[in-house]
């Protein structure tokens, strides 16, 4: 009885296999890689503002705290964007007639707020608590990178899940002492987990069973 | 800022619409066919009208942020101002604090420092804050139904008004709805003063004039009764109503449970009796309740009188024998402690009776207290109606009131308004009196106006806008001040000038919500001697036999001033559980000799006029009597409410008010499905013998008994939410539930989906009222936060899970929708999204979102998470300060709302926490306590009368 399959069948049938085995891996490969690229998170790129706004200048060269326009970030869950007036206090009387200031006093003068876009966000069922963070000594640049050095703002990190757990599993390597938490060149110290265990007694802060409770961040 | 007129469909354009959307969507066209078809319409209207597919585009709203141009000290956009102010209901103020955010108001909590509300607030006041983003809301001045302006109506009306200032206002007439504002009282005293021939009339559909002409039969003028329960030990109730909705429910409800609370802690009861012939709150919270029919409820009234005056006792049917044996001792030993009281739609008779009773017992200035009204009465809506079909009517203005529609049929009040040539209306809607009307004025909402009410006690408060004005309403007084003024004063300054006080009392009243030492003064009135119905016996006026229809306040629709509000609409009533509509309420004792079944439609013919309804069987209710709430039946086009319910108003007269004798009843054959929550969440009792509400006398022995467990017991980090509910302080107002919704972004989802079972209210009240014998009562049952959580065991994505304080988590971005959670719990407390209820939302309703809570996507499941919002503020705001959250910090959404402080909520763990001591109180007990899943939420019986009786 004739054959129905040539013996070269054999061999498609395996390429097929793998080539399917092969496929699938190929593409949790590239989806994985996609999902963490800068095309999804952001992370680097700097989106095109109203105002080419630049920390660089204003934090770094100029040694403005982040509070002179971050004003909610000690006291409430978000840190805030200035409002016009914060911007018309010095720029009203240096630079006042700088084309790239041009929406900003338009901004003032016909009382129609900036539109930002916004560049560090979570999304919409995480409820991130400033206040809290700076209380207990996270700094700034721990999860806002090099501000400092930042002609325009970008995101420094993904904000993904993970990456915030792996402080609330282990928050000793991120801890400041109060009067480093709005250092922008802050780097930890070579006995940062002693320092960082000191921290989490001094500031009461809770063990990682219940800090990774759901409830501290979603609602 | 611009107006843009709401979106309105025209019949013509429906079919076609509907023809477009079905082929681009086609899983819709099942909600297309549904008698929602309205309602879909406005909703995809409203999602079509939006800016297509947000997060699909680079278009996103979500991407920006928008700071304001100038930041006030303070005043920064994510902390919560909150706000003194009232809540309306029929013009009586109940003291609110608003909470805003960003600007604008999200929600309403009890002002705990009013005089009169103390914290408490009732359903109207909870869903007020809907009515100020309602979409349907008249946005601006309209002639003959076109859209115009101020500055038109103002041009428009020159001319006619010159002349009645000339002739002295000969033929000008107000007809004001209820309100007890004392700056509209001087705003027409100040038209009367323009134009002296001007007559002023008043219009309510729940009026209270049988109230002050009972006074002033009995006592020779208008008088406002006010009861003090916080001094009686008795109180007997005949057609009762002060723990009902109404504009007293709160301060009443709240004096009635401290009362309660207070003497079962010196181990005596505060008795209730109640004999109605309608189910009612007051009823079901009596501790003797008996049904009794119209004619009977006459006939008691006359035997307590004969009590308390020492005449001999007529003769009273057997059934009503024994409760009034023991009622009328107890009322009459508790001389000058005890109440009896009748309520609103009590017939004249017992309203007349009840107050010579008190004063026969010595009750009056002890626990009845009579003041001048409260609310300001003109001339009867019936002169007027006789005034407009003789012509003598020219011009009507018309301020917030609604005769063409909750008038009594009798008026015929449309008719009489076509005689009329110029007719000017206000109000919050475009309702069925506007359309008949030349102008229509839109109204300022409460909380967009500065206006000052007047408490059922009488205390001022002073109302503060708390948003600017969303529309371009106007309050009454400004509109007043329009008519008469040249240069029309602003609502602001209308406001203090009629309130002469210092700035800084000014700025006082303001901040705290209320003008102290502004309530009614009591007098000490005598009843007059002499006239009828003193002393003898009253007979009745209708024979036994004949079928009376009884017309009662809806519980949460009123008289329809809020059939517009969802939340009030898909609100299941106390007692029936109906929502979207309401029903004609049938005793089940009628029912069965009739062989009438629940939703059979059936007839009331009342002479030549007929209404058909669905049938409800309700238990409690007087054989003889059929009732119906108004509120229903809404002519509108395009409204939430048109073609909801039936019309109860057809039937009403003004001489029968509240009780229209010798109907008739007759089934029609058909059947209409109601849309009522009572069987959705029906706990298996097994057998139907267990009673979930629980009933315990006074010092009786702990009912909860401890189960042994395989598991370890749980490891908090030394805080333990825990909840408390007092059954015997619970009267089932709803305020609650309403609070919940508010609160948590809750979804309303329509009646054809809560026929299916897929209401989303977290919390539900159930009720067991036990025909003949003592109501069992209300019970909220919001999640239990199990400690051995059957619903965290069955998730397989753990998705709802426990946290280290105790509560049970739901955490939705987890949720896939298996529902197993739901299977799992014993007490059915999860909702389910099956479809996304939360996106067709208007707009402006979407203003009203709770931000700190997730509005929950389609596919998710969801329960009540013990207001975690609310906990994990306090927790941080502790860990700011000192790390102590102290007892009484975080209070849930509806322990804030609950006008008899029916919940405790707090720590548990601290042995000094009000919660703590509940729980170890002898009436504590788990509600299927024998499960086994160690709920945190438990309940304290309801107490019973012991062996005293």
């Amino acid at each position: 009885m004739r054959q129905l399959f040539a013996p070269g069948a054999d061999a498609v049938l395996r390429l097929f296999i793998f080539a399917i085995i092969g496929g699938l891996f190929l593409a949790a490969l590239v989806v994985g890689g996609v999902a963490h690229s800068t095309y999804v998170t952001q992370v680097g790129i700097a989106p095109e503002q109203p105002v080419p706004f630049s920390h660089k200048h204003h934090s770094g060269e100029l040694g403005i705290d982040c509070r002179y326009c971050h004003t909610g970030v000690e006291t409430t869950a978000s840190a805030g964007l200035p409002p016009t007036q914060t911007c018309m206090t010095c720029h009203s009387q240096i630079w006042t007639g700088a084309p790239m200031l041009a929406p900003v006093r338009a901004s003032f003068a016909t009382n129609t707020p900036l539109h930002w876009v916004r560049v560090n966000r979570v999304p919409d069922y995480v409820y991130f608590n400033h206040a809290i963070h700076i209380a207990k000594g996270v700094g700034c640049t721990t999860c806002h990178g090099d501000i400092d050095g930042m002609q325009l703002t970008a995101r420094a990190n993904a904000f993904e899940m993970v990456w915030c757990l792996t402080c609330h599993r282990n928050p000793a390597p991120n801890l400041r002492p109060a009067g480093q938490v709005f250092n922008m060149h802050w780097q930890p110290p070579p006995d940062q987990a002693a320092r960082g265990a000191t921290l989490i007694r001094a500031n009461h802060i809770r063990g990682a069973a219940a800090l990774t409770d759901c409830s501290i961040c979603h609602r | 800022m611009t107006h843009r007129a709401p979106i309105k469909l025209h019949p013509a354009d429906d079919a076609a619409l509907i023809a477009r959307l079905r082929t681009r969507f086609p899983a819709t066209a099942d909600l297309a066919a549904s008698p929602d078809r309205r309602q879909f319409l406005k909703v995809m209207a409203a999602s079509l009208s939006l800016a297509g597919l947000a997060g699909c585009t680079d278009d996103d709203p979500r991407d920006q942020e928008v700071p304001p141009v100038n930041q006030a000290q303070g005043a920064d956009p994510a902390t919560r101002l909150h706000y003194a102010s009232a809540a309306l209901l029929d013009g009586f103020a109940n003291g609110i604090l608003v909470t805003t955010i960003n600007g604008r108001p999200i929600n309403i909590e009890g002002n705990p420092a009013h005089p009169w509300s103390r914290g408490g607030t009732d359903v109207f006041g909870q869903a007020s804050i809907l009515g100020l983003y309602d979409p349907d809301r008249s946005q601006i001045v309209q002639q003959y139904g076109r859209e115009t302006s101020w500055e038109a109506f103002r041009a428009g009306i020159a001319g006619p008004f010159a002349q009645l200032r000339a002739n002295g206002g000969r033929g000008l007439r107000l007809l004001t709805g209820p309100f007890t504002s004392p700056t509209l009282a001087a705003q027409i005293a100040a038209l009367r003063s323009v134009f002296p021939d001007m007559h002023w009339h008043s219009h309510a559909a729940i009026g209270r004039e049988a109230l002050y002409a009972s006074t002033e039969r009995v006592f020779g003028r208008p008088l406002e009764t006010i009861l003090r329960i916080e001094n009686a030990r008795v109180i007997v109730a005949l057609d009762g109503d002060f723990l009902d909705a109404g504009p007293h429910q709160v301060g009443t409800a709240k004096s009635w449970s401290a009362a309660r609370k207070s003497a079962a802690a010196e181990n005596r009861l505060l008795v209730t009796y109640s004999a109605g012939s309608v189910p009612n709150l007051t009823a079901a919270k009596a501790d003797h309740a008996i049904t009794a029919s119209p004619t009977e409820l006459i006939l008691l009234a006359g035997a307590f009188l004969a009590a308390a005056t020492h005449q001999p006792a007529p003769e009273l049917p057997a059934h009503l024998a024994p409760w009034f044996k023991s009622a009328a001792g107890a009322l009459t030993e508790a001389r000058g402690a005890g109440i009896f009281q009748a309520g609103l739609f009590a017939a004249p008779e017992v309203l007349d009776t009840a107050h010579r009773i008190n004063a026969a017992l010595g009750n009056t200035s002890r626990t009845v207290v009579y003041t001048a009204p409260i609310a300001p009465q003109g001339d009867s809506h019936q002169s007027l109606a006789q005034a407009m079909q003789e012509g003598q009517v020219q011009t009507l203005v018309l301020l917030d009131t609604n005769p063409v529609y909750d008038a009594p049929e009798n008026l015929d009040f449309a008719a009489a308004l076509q005689k009329v040539p110029l007719k000017i209306h206000t109000g919050l809607y475009a309702d069925e009196t506007a359309l008949r009307c030349d102008w229509h004025l839109p109204l300022a909402h409460p909380l967009e106006s500065w206006s000052d009410a007047r408490a059922p006690d009488g205390t001022v408060t002073v109302l503060q806008p708390c948003i600017a004005p969303l529309t371009s309403g106007r309050t009454a007084p400004e509109i007043l001040s329009l008519l008469t003024e040249a240069t029309p004063q602003s609502a602001f300054a209308l406001v203090r000038q009629t309130w002469k006080l210092s700035d800084e009392d000014w700025q006082k009243a303001i901040l705290e919500g209320f003008i102290p030492n502004t309530a009614a003064q009591p007098e000490n009135p005598l009843p007059l001697v002499g006239k009828d119905g003193v002393g003898g016996p009253i007979v009745g006026k209708q024979p036994p036999t004949a079928l009376t229809l009884a017309f009662r306040p809806d519980p949460t629709i009123w008289d329809g001033t809020h059939s517009n509000n969802a939340w009030l609409q898909e609100l299941p009533k106390p007692l029936s559980k109906l929502v979207w509509e309401n029903a004609i309420w049938i005793s089940p004792g009628h029912a069965t000799t009739h062989n009438i079944a629940q939703g059979d439609l059936v007839k009331i013919t009342a002479g030549d006029k007929t209404l058909t309804g669905p049938a409800f069987l309700a238990p409690g209710q007087a054989d003889d009597v059929i009732s119906i709430t108004l509120g229903y039946g809404r002519q509108i086009p395009n409204q939430l409410a048109t073609g909801l319910g039936i019309d109860a108003t057809t039937l009403r007269s003004t001489e029968t008010p509240w009780h229209l004798p010798n109907i008739t009843l007759t089934r029609t054959g058909e059947t209409h499905i109601l849309a009522t929550t009572i069987a959705h969440t029906k706990l298996d009792a097994g057998a139907g013998t267990e009673i979930f509400i629980r009933t315990q006398p006074l010092g009786a022995e702990p009912i909860a008994a401890h189960q042994p467990t395989l598991y370890p017991g749980k490891q908090d980090d030394g805080r333990a939410w825990g909840m408390v509910i007092d059954l015997d302080s619970c009267i089932g107002c709803n305020a609650c539930i309403t609070a919940c919704q508010s609160e948590n972004n809750i979804a309303v989802v329509g009646r054809d989906q809560v026929i299916a079972g897929r209401e989303m209210h977290w919390l539900r009240i159930e009720a067991e009222t036990v025909p003949g014998t003592q109501g069992a009562g209300f019970m909220p049952v919001p999640c239990m936060n199990c400690e051995d959580a059957p619903c965290e065991i069955g998730c397989p994505v753990e998705a709802t899970l426990h946290d280290h304080e105790g509560l049970n988590l739901m955490v939705y971005n987890r949720c896939i929708g298996t529902r197993a959670c739901s299977g799992y719990c014993p007490y059915k407390v999860r909702r389910f999204n099956y479809f996304d209820y939360s996106a067709g939302a208007a707009p402006s309703l979407r203003q009203q979102r709770n931000p700190d809570v997730t509005v929950r996507a389609e596919g998710v499941m969801e329960k009540c998470t013990y207001c975690v919002q609310r906990i994990a503020q306090a927790r941080i705001d502790a860990d700011l300060s000192d790390g102590k959250i102290p007892d009484g910090t975080v209070r849930t959404a509806c322990q804030s709302a609950c006008p008899t402080d029916a919940i405790t909520f707090g720590d548990m763990a601290d042995p000094t926490s009000k919660v703590a001591k509940a729980k170890a109180s002898a009436r504590n007990y788990a509600l299927l306590g024998e499960l086994n899943t160690r709920p945190r939420t438990t309940y304290l019986a309801r107490l019973a009368p012991g062996a005293e009786g």
